[in-house]
C-alpha cells in the first residue's frame, strides 16, 4: 500500500469472516473483501490477486514446477481433517435470514462479479449442469466443474471477437469442451487443443466460492443462477 | 482516606478488566458485530495498552498505602487479589487471544509438488502464478492458520482463508 510492504495478523472477527491486522499502522482489514474497516488507512482497498480454487491433483498436473506451501510441523495436527467442510455446516450463522432467500445461509456457491453485476451459483446446481452458460451483464460467461468433480473455473467465451457456445464432449475419457461455432476443443484450463482456434485461451475470470450468507452480505445485490432477480433487501 | 483508596484500587481493577473484556466479548465467533461493535473494540484494542499499564501503576501505588494501614488479612489477601489481576489483565492486553486458537505460520516456507508429502491428492488449494512463479497453498493448512504472508514472482502478497 502506497509502496510500503504491509504484514498482517489474525486479528479478530466479523459475523464469521475474519478481520486481519497490518502489524505497520495497525489498521484493521476485512479478509473477504480487502477493504480497510478501521484504522489509519480505513477505506483503502487491498489489490485482489488472481487465484484458482482447484484439487492439488489438478494443480500438480498443470503446474509440474509449481512449489507448495509447507506445513507447519509443529501445528500440522491442528489443520482442517478432510472431512471439515461437512462438520462447518454445523456451525451456526449469524447475519440475518431472509425467509424469501432461495438458498440456506451455509449453501456453498460460487460467486462470480463483473463491473455492477454480482451472481451466485450454487455449487449443487453447477455439479449436475455442468457446464453452465450464463451471461452477466453484458458479458457471455461459463462456468465449468472440472474432471475432479470438485474444481470450478469461469471463463468469458468471447475468443478473437467471436461469441461461443460450449458444451461437454460426451464419449472423451479426457476432459473436453466443444464449441458449436467452430468444433474446436477446449480443456479445463481453457485452452483450445484442436480445432480451428487450437492454441487460444478462453479468458479466465475470477471466481470466490463461498457460504451464501456471506457472498450476500457483501453482495447484497446479487442474484442467484436459476432463482431469476434477488429482490433487495428492504432495510440492507 | 482509606475508603478512597479503596474505591480507587476497585475502579482500576474493574476498569481494567472491562478494557480488556469488552473487545474480546464484542468481537467473538457465533455473534452478530455491528459497526459499531467493531469501532468500540478497535479503539479498546489500540489504547488498553498503556490504559491498563497506566491502571497498575496507580492500582499498585494505592495498594501500597493501604497494605501499611490495613491489617487484616482479608485485607491483605484481597490487596494481593487486585494486584494479581491488575498485573494479569495488563499483560493479557498485550497478548492477541485469536492467535492462540490459530497460531500464525513462524516461517513460510514452499517445496516442490514432487516433494511435498504433507497434502492430499484431494486436498483443495489456493493456487496463485504470477511472473512465472506458480504457488499453491493448501486449504486444510489455509483453514487453520487464516493467513500467510509471502510473495509470488516477487509481489509481496497475503493468502488468506
Amino acid at each position: 500500500m502506497d509502496g510500503r510492504i504491509l504484514h498482517f495478523r489474525l486479528a479478530g472477527i466479523n459475523n464469521q469472516n475474519f478481520i486481519m491486522r497490518d502489524e505497520e499502522t495497525g489498521t484493521w482489514w476485512q479478509q473477504i473483501s480487502g477493504k480497510a474497516i478501521l484504522g489509519p488507512l480505513k477505506g483503502r482497498q487491498l489489490e485482489r490477486v488472481a487465484f484458482d480454487e482447484v484439487s492439488y491433483a489438478l494443480w500438480k498436473q498443470e503446474n509440474p514446477r509449481g512449489l507448495v506451501l509447507l506445513a507447519d510441523p509443529k501445528l500440522e495436527k491442528k489443520y482442517a481433517e478432510a472431512d471439515w467442510e461437512i462438520r462447518m455446516l454445523r456451525n451456526p450463522t449469524v447475519t440475518p435470514v431472509d425467509s424469501r432467500d432461495p438458498l440456506k445461509p451455509r449453501d456453498l456457491v460460487v460467486g462470480i462479479s463483473v463491473g455492477e453485476v454480482d451472481k451466485a451459483y450454487p455449487v449443487q446446481k453447477l455439479l449436475t449442469e455442468n457446464p453452465v452458460t450464463d451471461a452477466l451483464g453484458r458479458t457471455p460467461v461459463l462456468i465449468v466443474v472440472g474432471p475432479d468433480g470438485r474444481s470450478v473455473r469461469c471463463f468469458e467465451r468471447i475468443v478473437a471477437g467471436q461469441t461461443l457456445d460450449l458444451f461437454r464432449k460426451t464419449g472423451s475419457s479426457l476432459f473436453r469442451l466443444v464449441d458449436t461455432q467452430t468444433g474446436s476443443e477446449w480443456d479445463f484450463s481453457g485452452k483450445a487443443v484442436s480445432g480451428p482456434l487450437s492454441g487460444k485461451s478462453l479468458p479466465r475470470m475470477q471466481t470466490l466460492k463461498d457460504y451464501w450468507f456471506d457472498w450476500k452480505l457483501y453482495h447484497p445485490r446479487t442474484s442467484v443462477y436459476h432463482a431469476g432477480e434477488l429482490r433487495r433487501i428492504s432495510g440492507s | 482516606m482509606n475508603r478512597l483508596l479503596v474505591s480507587v484500587t476497585f475502579l482500576c481493577v474493574s476498569t481494567s478488566v472491562a478494557l480488556v473484556l469488552i473487545p474480546a466479548v464484542l468481537i467473538r465467533p457465533f455473534a452478530p458485530q455491528t459497526p459499531s461493535d467493531l469501532e468500540v473494540s478497535y479503539l479498546l484494542r489500540y489504547h488498553n495498552r498503556w490504559l491498563t499499564l497506566m491502571l497498575l501503576l496507580i492500582g499498585l501505588s494505592s495498594v501500597l498505602v493501604l497494605w501499611q494501614t490495613m491489617r487484616r488479612r482479608l485485607a491483605h489477601v484481597l490487596l494481593t487479589s487486585s494486584c494479581i489481576l491488575l498485573g494479569g489483565f495488563a499483560v493479557l492486553s498485550w497478548q492477541n487471544h485469536f492467535e492462540w486458537m490459530f497460531h500464525p505460520m513462524k516461517q513460510e516456507g514452499f517445496t516442490s509438488a514432487e516433494k511435498a508429502s504433507h497434502v492430499q491428492s484431494s486436498d483443495m488449494v489456493l493456487a496463485v502464478e504470477a511472473h512465472g512463479d506458480s504457488k499453491a497453498f493448501p486449504v486444510p493448512a489455509m483453514a487453520y492458520h487464516h493467513l500467510v504472508n509471502t510473495q509470488v514472482g516477487g509481489e509481496p502478497i497475503v493468502a488468506t482463508y
